[in-house]
C-alpha cells in the first residue's frame, strides 16, 4: 500500500501502471467530487430487443380467433399463458413481468408502429432511433448530418448539461454507440464492461485532460471530444468500481449482468439522464420456442431484478424502463418452426412511475395489412410521453412534430 | 494504366496520381498508403518506398511483397495454429491474428477483414470453428477476384448458409432470411428490390442445404414453380437468383461503395465518383482486385484533404503498433492479440449482426478509446507476450539514428506512426503528461512511446 506522498511520486512523475484498482487509498475517493444523486433527477433505460420480437407470442391475444388459426406449432397453451385480461395473457416465461404488472409496475403498449412499415433491421432500427420515417438516403460515405442524431440525443440537447461532469447517456453492451442516442452536444458514453473502461496509464489522462474543450464536426475535432470525454468516463468507472456492491441477487443472465452494472452506475451518482442497452437473438426465423421463451425469461428476470435492486436502494421512483424491438413479426409462422419479419409490437415500460396494465388497442389479428398487423399507436406517441411526461424534456424538435401523448405516467 | 481519362471514367475522378508539388511523394504519403492499404510499416518499410516512389510501393502492396521479412516457418506455424482452431474459437482468432501479423500479403488480410464485415457471420450462430476458418479462406482466396466467385463461393459455403437459415427454407414454408440478406446487404441495396422479390427469392433458394459439412442442392425441398424477380419471370433457382443479382448495376455500386468505405475517407468521394468506379467495375466482370488497384493509384487517394480523415480501426491499430515497433522476436501472442480484438471493440468472427460493423467514427466508443489506450500500455510493458519483455524505446530509435534527445523520440515514433512530427500543441501535451522532470530514460520513453499510440493524431489514418 502507498503512503500519500509516494503514491504522489510515482503517479506523476515516474512512469509505472498505476491500476486504478480497489485497493487504492481511500483519500482518493474521497477527494473525487462527490455529487449526490439528484433528489428529482429522473432517468430513463432504454433496453432494446434486437432482431424483431415477436409480439404475438408476448402478449398473447389467445381470444382472437386469428391466433389459433396463424399459429399451429408456435400457438401457446392459453392454461399456461400468465392472464392479464380476459383475452390478453403474457407468455408463460414471463412471470416476473406478471409480478411487476400486478405490483404496478409494468405497463404495456400494444400494436407500436409507424405508418409504411419497413421490415428491414437496419432500416426500420434507424427509423426507431431517428424517430424519422421518411429516411433520407445515406451520404456515399456516411456524413454526420443533422438527420443522424437520435431522437434522445437531440432531447438532451435542449436539456442542461449534468452539472458534474458526467456524460448525458451511457450504453452498456457490445457494440457501437446507438444511433438514438447520437447528438450535436451532449456526451453520450459506451463501454460493454466497466472494468475494462478503466485507464491503466495515468499519464494519457493527465496529457489529455489538459486539452481545452473541443468544438466542430469534422473528424480531428470529433476524435479529440470522443478522448476527452471517453477519460472523463474512465476516472468516474474506475470510481464507481472502487464502491462496494450491495446489488441484491440477480438471475446470472447476461441482460441481467449488464442491468445489475447500470444499477451499480446509477446508485453510484452523477447526472446522467439516459441508460441505455440491448438483447440480442429476437430474430427467430427458425425453430423460435425455445428461443424465444429463453429470451423473454431473461428479459423478465432482468426486468424485476433491476427494479426491487433500485427499491431496495430507494431509488426506482426516479427510473422508468422502456421495451422496444425494430419491428414485431408475421401473423402467420413460417414453414421453420419461426415467424419472419412483421409489422406493429408491444412496447414495455416498467417502473413505479408507470399506470400499470394495457395501454393501447390489441392487434387484430383476423384485421390486417398484407400479411400483417395494422398498429394502432404511431411509436412516436411513445416517445413524445416519454420525453415531456417522464424526462421533461420537450419533444417537438427531438420528434420533427407534435404527437398525441398516451396517458401512461402516474404524474 | 493510361494517364487520360477513360470510357468509364470521362470526368476523370480516379485519374493517376504523380508526385509533385501539390501531392509530394513524402513519409506523409507513404505512412497513408501502409494504413489504409495493409497494416503500420516499419521505418525500413517506409524509407524503402519513400525511395522507390508510389508506384513500386503499391506494386510491392498488391502482389504480396511489400514485408520485408516474413517468418521462414510462416505456413507450418499457420497449420499448426489451424489444426488448434479446430477445438476452440479463441484459436481461431489466433490463427487469423498470426496471418494479418506474420504474413506477407497484408493488403489480401485487409481484404480478407473488408468481406468478413461485408458477409458479416458470427460464430455464436454458426459454432463451429471450421466452418468459420473456411470461411475465412474464401474470403482470403477469392477476395481479389471478380466479385462473382467471391460471392458464389460464400453463398454456397456452409457457414453463410447455416447462418442465414438456409437449410431451413424449403418448399410450401420459405423462410426469408438468406433472401432478403443477400439482396439488402450483399448485393443491391435497400431501395432496389421490394418486398414481393425478397418473397419470391427464398422460393428460388429453396433446396440449399448443408450436408457432411458441406453445400447440398437438394432436389426434392427445392420450389421449381414459376417466380418474378426483378420484373423478370422465370423457374429461377439460386444460382439463376445470384447471377440476376450480380447483373443488376446496383450491385456495381454497392461493391464501389464499400471499397471506398474502406480505402478512403469521409467526405473524400462525391456519389459520382463512386458511380464512375462503378461503371469501371461493370467493364472489368466486376473484378475487385481491378478495383482495388485503380484506387490505390489515384489522385484521389493521394490528396492532401483525403489523409487523416479515416478512424483507424481496432484491428489495424492492433497488428499495426507492435509491427510498427518490430516486434517480431519473439512476435507477441497471437491468442493474447486475438483476445484484445474482443476489447477494442472488433472480435474477429464475431461481428455485432449480419450488417456488420459501422465503423468510422463508431469504433471510439468509450470502451474503444481507453482499449487503445490500456493496449498501448500492455505492449509497453510486456504483457502481450507469455514472458513479460519490456519494450526498448531507446534501443529501436538508435538503431535508425535516431534518439538522442528525448525530443528526438518523440519526433521519432510519431513519425513512425503519422507519418508527420508532431505538431507543437501535442508535443506539449506529451510533455506534460510526462512531466517537467522526464528524461531520456526507458521508463520515459515507455511511457512515451504509450502516450503517442493512444493520441487522438495516431488514430486519424
Amino acid at each position: 500500500m502507498y503512503s500519500r506522498r509516494e503514491f504522489l511520486r510515482t503517479g506523476l512523475h515516474t512512469y509505472t501502471l498505476v491500476a486504478l484498482a480497489p485497493t487504492v487509498p481511500g483519500f482518493l475517493a474521497q477527494t473525487a467530487r462527490a455529487v449526490e444523486p439528484m433528489r428529482d433527477g429522473r432517468i430513463l433505460v432504454v433496453i432494446q430487443l434486437n432482431g424483431g420480437n415477436d409480439g404475438i407470442n408476448t402478449v398473447v391475444p389467445f381470444a382472437d380467433e386469428g391466433y389459433a388459426r396463424n399459429r399451429k406449432v408456435l400457438r401457446l397453451p392459453t392454461d399456461r399463458l400468465h392472464k392479464i385480461t380476459r383475452e390478453i395473457g403474457l407468455h408463460p416465461a414471463m412471470g416476473d413481468a406478471a409480478k411487476l404488472v400486478e405490483d404496478g409496475r409494468l405497463a404495456i403498449v400494444q400494436g407500436v408502429g409507424y405508418p409504411n412499415p419497413n421490415r428491414s433491421h437496419f432500416k426500420s432500427m434507424a427509423i426507431w432511433h431517428t424517430a424519422n420515417v421518411n429516411l433520407p438516403k445515406e451520404d456515399a460515405l456516411g456524413a454526420q448530418t443533422n438527420a443522424s442524431f437520435g431522437w434522445i440525443g437531440r432531447a438532451l440537447d435542449e436539456g442542461r448539461r449534468p452539472v458534474d461532469g458526467s456524460p448525458a447517456a451511457q450504453f452498456v453492451g457490445s457494440g457501437s454507440m446507438p444511433q438514438a442516442l447520437r447528438s450535436k452536444r451532449s456526451v453520450a458514453s459506451a463501454i460493454k464492461r466497466p472494468e475494462d473502461a478503466v485507464l491503466t496509464l495515468k499519464e494519457s489522462a493527465d496529457s489529455t485532460l489538459r486539452t481545452r474543450a473541443v468544438h466542430g464536426e469534422d473528424l480531428a475535432s470529433f476524435v479529440r471530444r470522443s478522448t476527452l470525454d471517453a477519460y472523463g468516463t474512465s476516472e468516474r468507472m474506475a470510481r464507481v468500481l472502487r464502491a462496494e456492491d450491495s446489488g441484491l441477487s440477480y438471475p446470472a443472465t447476461e441482460l441481467a449482468g449488464r442491468l445489475r452494472v447500470l444499477a451499480r452506475l446509477i446508485k453510484g451518482g452523477g447526472g446522467t439522464r439516459v441508460f441505455y442497452t440491448s438483447q440480442d437473438y429476437y430474430d427467430t426465423h427458425y425453430d423460435q420456442l425455445q428461443i424465444h421463451a429463453s429470451l423473454l425469461r431473461e428479459l423478465s428476470g432482468g426486468l424485476k431484478a433491476f427494479l426491487d435492486d433500485l427499491a431496495a436502494a430507494r431509488l426506482a421512483e426516479r427510473a422508468v424502463i422502456l421495451c422496444f424491438s425494430e419491428f414485431g413479426r408475421r401473423v402467420r409462422e413460417n414453414g421453420s418452426q419461426g415467424t419472419d419479419h412483421g409489422t406493429a409490437g408491444p412496447v414495455f415500460l416498467a417502473g413505479p412511475g408507470v399506470r400499470s396494465g394495457l395501454a393501447g388497442d390489441a392487434p387484430k389479428l383476423l384485421d390486417l395489412q398484407d400479411g400483417d398487423l395494422k398498429m394502432s399507436v404511431d411509436f412516436r406517441r411513445v416517445y413524445a410521453s416519454v420525453l415531456e411526461d417522464w424526462l421533461g424534456l420537450p419533444s417537438k424538435s427531438s420528434l420533427g412534430g407534435e404527437f398525441a401523448k398516451l396517458s401512461i405516467f402516474r404524474s | 494504366m493510361s494517364a487520360q481519362k477513360s470510357d468509364w471514367d470521362p470526368h476523370g475522378w480516379w485519374i493517376p496520381y504523380t508526385s509533385g508539388d501539390e501531392a509530394p511523394w513524402n513519409l506523409r504519403r507513404v505512412v497513408h498508403l501502409h494504413l489504409r492499404a495493409g497494416f503500420a510499416a516499419t521505418w525500413d518499410e517506409l524509407q524503402r518506398d519513400l525511395r522507390d516512389g508510389a508506384a513500386r510501393s503499391i506494386d510491392r502492396l498488391l502482389k504480396g511483397q511489400a514485408r520485408a521479412g516474413v517468418p521462414d516457418k510462416f505456413r507450418s506455424v499457420t497449420e499448426t495454429l489451424a489444426a488448434r482452431a479446430a477445438a476452440d474459437p479463441a484459436w481461431l482468432k489466433a490463427w487469423w491474428v498470426y496471418q494479418m501479423y506474420a504474413g506477407p500479403d497484408p493488403l489480401g488480410e485487409r481484404l480478407t477483414l473488408v468481406w468478413h464485415n461485408h458477409f458479416a457471420t458470427s460464430y455464436d450462430k454458426v459454432d463451429d470453428t471450421e466452418h468459420m476458418r473456411r470461411q475465412n479462406e474464401i474470403f482470403r482466396n477469392h477476395g481479389r477476384g471478380p466479385f462473382g466467385e467471391l460471392l458464389n463461393a460464400v453463398v454456397h459455403d456452409p457457414a453463410l448458409l447455416i447462418w442465414l437459415d438456409a437449410p431451413a427454407n424449403r418448399r410450401g414454408n420459405p423462410n426469408e432470411n438468406l433472401g432478403r440478406e443477400l439482396m439488402e446487404l450483399f448485393t443491391l441495396g435497400v431501395g432496389h428490390y421490394t418486398e414481393a422479390d425478397v418473397k419470391e427469392s427464398a422460393r428460388a433458394l429453396t433446396g440449399w442445404k448443408v450436408a457432411q459439412g458441406a453445400f447440398r442442392n437438394w432436389g426434392p425441398d427445392h420450389d421449381s414453380g414459376e417466380k418474378t424477380i426483378l420484373g423478370r419471370t422465370g423457374r429461377w433457382n439460386g444460382d439463376d437468383l445470384v447471377e440476376m443479382l450480380l447483373r443488376h448495376p446496383a450491385t456495381s455500386n454497392r461493391l464501389a461503395w464499400r471499397l471506398c468505405e474502406w480505402l478512403m475517407g469521409e467526405k473524400s468521394v462525391a456519389a459520382a465518383g463512386i458511380d464512375a468506379l462503378a461503371a469501371g467495375l461493370r467493364h472489368n466482370d466486376l473484378n475487385i482486385g481491378w478495383a482495388v488497384e485503380t484506387i490505390l493509384r489515384s489522385q484521389l487517394f493521394f490528396a492532401e484533404k483525403n489523409m487523416s480523415n479515416r478512424v483507424l480501426g481496432p484491428v489495424e491499430y492492433l497488428i499495426g503498433l507492435p509491427r510498427a515497433l518490430e516486434c517480431f522476436d519473439p512476435q507477441p501472442s497471437s491468442l493474447v492479440l486475438g483476445e484484445w480484438t474482443e476489447r477494442l471493440g472488433q472480435q474477429l468472427f464475431y461481428p455485432p449482426n449480419v450488417g456488420g460493423w459501422r465503423g468510422g467514427r463508431e469504433w471510439l466508443t468509450t470502451q474503444g478509446i481507453v482499449g487503445r489506450a490500456n493496449y498501448a500500455a500492455a505492449l509497453v510493458e510486456g504483457r502481450l507476450w507469455t514472458r513479460p519483455i519490456r519494450f526498448d524505446g531507446i534501443a529501436l530509435a538508435k538503431k535508425h539514428y535516431r534518439g538522442r534527445d528525448l525530443q528526438d523520440v518523440l519526433t521519432f515514433y510519431a513519425e513512425l506512426l503519422t507519418g508527420v512530427p508532431p505538431e507543437v500543441a501535442w508535443r506539449e501535451r506529451l510533455l506534460a503528461g510526462l512531466g517537467p522532470k522526464a528524461k531520456l530514460e526507458p521508463s520515459t520513453v515507455r511511457a512515451a512511446i504509450a502516450l503517442i499510440a493512444a493520441s487522438p493524431e495516431t488514430q486519424l489514418a
